[in-house]
């Protein structure tokens, strides 16, 4: 926590600064008649005083701690208390990496007598160190305060200088969106590369066989390491596209077009959030309700009518997703309904048709394509869930359309490839990223569709 | 048109004709039929969710008390607790909050107050409005990625699934808050410039202070989500057992929703309670949160 004392000297060196500015600006700040008009306030010239006080040091520190880690290495391996450890690498590091958890504090005792007699060293390193990047901080800190300190004067335009600095904080700010958006796609496509480097593309996207254990001897059995992902693509599509927009869809339709056109005043402000909570339950609670109370029900149903039933089933994943999934079509049947001009309603109704027969023949028409829009919207949340589906779903890569049988989708299996030792130049691991790519790439582009849609739909009716 | 033999059009016109009055019926039970089935669906999906709540509250309610509020994980499910994963989900929620807030405002700021019309400004937007969209586990594939295995920060840390939830939570801050400053009406920028404030001044002083409510409804909404999420952390390992609650922002940490997560796998019988008690404390964390933002945003926002 060295670099955090430090940081906060100079925060309160900043301070200083400010007062110090502040102090120097205000007895100018009211000239007497006839003198100049002073360019900017007092709290001006403390901000721009304290920026100058506080940024280089920050600089500096961050340098400092970049670099400190291994200088301090060097020095403790070039002592001569140093000399006497084991030439083989893996003992030394053990040795090194004890004697620093001992001198900072991180152990009590030492498992290796040897690390006991670097301890000393390695707290003269630290110290060492320590007093120099303090040092550094604290002298950049004054040089910038001084220098800026020294501007100030009736005439300095420091409000500038300090509405430029903010625009760049407020640019960069923005520029992390960016930025993370550049992260996802570069790190799945970097690993995905490596990844179709050892197993062709081809094979991934069109193969039917999915069983990603890699054999650790040659001559080992059935682990032959099969990466077609078909079957992952069906079970998420047969999940989240087939079974829970079976649910999704005409319960959300439904109660939107219930809640808006018929319930009472009261009945809506009560049941609107209601739904509306369905889709803040955290998804573990449903995975746990669907993995505890579904799935066994949806079993004895299957045994019941003489089908044989996978615990693990699909129709329970996928119910329990669809439900989820209700507030998301119903809010966005409920604006898209909501859109639809009053002249079409009162013309239909003026025209002797009852209120479901407006319904069915003029307003769900006309509000076609923003229920299609949410329902895309509705698909590309339920393919890229997660938590039901590992909790509810099986592994087992089945290629069926028996919704009692169980399936896996692309993101049970991501969870499943990456939890546990990972290496990072095994296909296994890497496959979970070339998976992640496709789930990407296809929950793009459902939202980029749907957006459209939505957008194309509000144009027609303004 | 009764004494016609073949009357022209089959649609009665009589009101009293019997044919006229089935006809009416038949559109009313119609009527009706549809109205239930709305009420139906209704009712079905506000039914499941009270079902969920009670089955949870039935089987956990017992599972409350003194030990399981103050205790951490264990191998018997006597001795659990759930003090551990809370705290390691705080932790991980401050680190959150101290990142997604301030740049989520600040980006914001920009976008609705300074960003110029052009390309640039453009490609942020569609970033940030497909950033807000896309699946939770890919930015725990990020999280591994960047975080772990280029930055080498500390597995199964709360700052690296603070850093990972932040970059989930940043976009949905964003957009509530560039809603709540478009929600301040122009006239009051302009009476500010008027009187000869800076473009930064307007903000700072009379903008923001106006927008705040709406900003932290958001951001309330934006934690809530990201406090209930499991998928992200578990791809950046953060699934370890945890005898004793974290002592820092270093240190091997689990958060609620993954302890959930990790009970509900147990074999064992006496941790179907437990689980359900952990439920409950997360949904009524969940609950506190989006009652907050109800009531901030009834009590302080504005109508212009």
């Amino acid at each position: 926590m060295t670099a955090l004392t430090i940081a906060l000297l100079l925060l309160g060196l900043g301070l200083a600064a400010w007062l110090a500015a502040r102090a120097k600006a205000m007895a100018f700040a009211r000239p007497a008649a006839g003198a100049a008009r002073v360019h900017s306030l007092p709290a001006y010239h403390g901000w721009y005083v304290a920026l100058w006080a506080v940024v280089p040091g920050l600089i500096v520190l961050a340098a400092w701690s970049h670099f400190s880690g291994g200088l301090i290495y060097q020095t403790v391996i070039a002592s001569p208390e140093a000399a006497a450890l084991p030439a083989f690498d893996m003992q030394r590091q053990a040795i090194l990496g004890e004697a620093y958890a001992l001198a900072t504090g991180g152990a009590d005792a030492a498992f290796n007598p040897q690390a006991r007699a670097l301890v000393p060293v390695y707290e003269g390193a630290i110290a060492f160190y320590f007093w120099i990047g303090l040092a550094a901080a604290l002298i950049s800190a004054f040089a910038g305060g001084a220098f800026a300190y020294s501007r100030v004067s009736p005439h300095f335009r420091a409000r500038t200088r300090v509405e430029r600095t903010v625009m760049a904080v407020l640019l960069l700010a923005s520029l992390i969106a960016v930025l993370t958006t550049l992260g996802i796609l570069v790190s799945l496509i970097f690993e995905s590369v490596r990844f179709f480097s050892m197993v062709s593309p081809i094979e991934f996207l069109f193969g039917t066989s999915w069983s990603p254990q890699m054999a650790i001897r040659a001559d080992q059995a059935g682990s032959s390491g099969a990466f077609g992902a078909i079957p992952l693509f069906w079970g998420t599509i047969f999940i989240g596209a087939i079974i829970a927009m079976i649910v999704a869809i005409p319960l959300g339709l439904m109660s939107a077009i219930y809640l808006t056109q018929y319930a009472s005043p009261t009945v809506r402000a009560w049941m609107k959030p209601a739904l509306e909570m369905l889709a803040g339950v955290p998804t573990v609670v449903y995975g746990y309700f669907a993995a505890l109370t579904v799935a066994p029900a949806i079993r004895d149903l299957g045994l019941s009518l003489g089908i044989p039933a996978s615990t693990e089933s699909a129709l329970a994943a996928g119910l329990v997703m669809g439900i989820m999934i209700i507030p998301f079509v119903s809010s966005m049947a409920d604006d898209s309904i909501a859109a639809v001009p009053q002249a079409m309603r009162d013309g239909s109704l003026a025209m002797g048709a009852t209120k479901s027969e407006t319904i069915k023949k003029v307003l769900v028409p006309a509000a076609l394509p923003g229920v299609v829009g949410g329902v895309l919207l509705a698909v590309s949340r339920a393919i890229g869930e997660t938590m039901i589906v590992v909790m509810a779903a099986g592994l087992a890569a089945n290629l069926t359309a028996n919704p009692f049988d169980s399936v896996t989708t692309v993101t049970t299996q991501i969870v499943q490839l990456l939890t546990g030792d990972q290496e990072f130049d095994s296909p296994k691991t890497l496959a979970a990223f070339a998976l992640g790519l496709v789930l990407f790439m296809v929950t793009l582009a459902l939202n980029i569709v749907a957006l459209r849609v939505v957008k194309k739909y509000r144009e027609a009716y303004e | 048109m009764s004494d016609l033999a073949f009357p022209l059009d089959p649609t009665p016109t009589d009101w009293n004709d019997a044919a006229m009055q089935r006809r009416i019926r038949k559109r009313y039970t119609a009527e009706r039929r549809f109205k239930l089935l709305g009420l139906a669906a209704v009712s079905l999906s506000a039914g499941f969710l009270a079902f969920l709540l009670i089955t949870m509250l039935a089987k956990g309610l017992g599972g409350i008390d003194i030990g399981f509020l103050t205790g951490s994980d264990a191998t018997d499910p006597a001795q659990v607790g759930i003090w551990g994963a809370f705290k390691g989900s705080l932790l991980t929620m401050i680190v959150t909050l101290g990142i997604a807030f301030p740049v989520g405002v600040l980006s914001a700021v920009y976008l609705e107050e300074y960003a110029p019309r052009n390309r640039w400004t453009d490609i942020i937007e569609v970033s940030i409005n497909n950033l807000a969209a896309v699946p939770s586990i890919i930015f725990g594939l990020l999280g591994l990625a960047i975080f772990l295995n280029f930055m080498h920060l500390p597995r199964s840390a709360p700052i690296v699934g603070g850093l990972t939830l932040a970059l989930m939570t940043m976009p949905v801050i964003v957009i509530a808050g560039r809603n709540a400053i478009k929600s301040v009406p122009p006239s009051i920028r302009d009476a500010a410039l008027g009187i000869g404030a800076s473009r930064i001044q307007v903000v700072s002083h009379h903008v923001l202070p106006l927008a705040l409510p709406g900003i932290l409804t958001g951001t309330i909404i934006g934690m809530a989500r990201a406090l209930g999420e499991t998928a992200p952390l578990l791809m950046i390992g953060m699934r370890a057992f945890i005898a004793s609650p974290p002592g820092g922002f270093t240190e091997p940490a689990t958060a609620l929703p993954v302890q959930i997560f990790l009970w509900s796998d147990e074999v064992s019988r006496g941790f179907v309670e437990k689980t359900s008690a952990a439920i409950i404390v997360l949904l009524a964390f969940l609950l506190a949160m989006n009652g907050l933002a109800i009531y901030l945003r009834n009590r302080f926002e504005t109508r212009w």
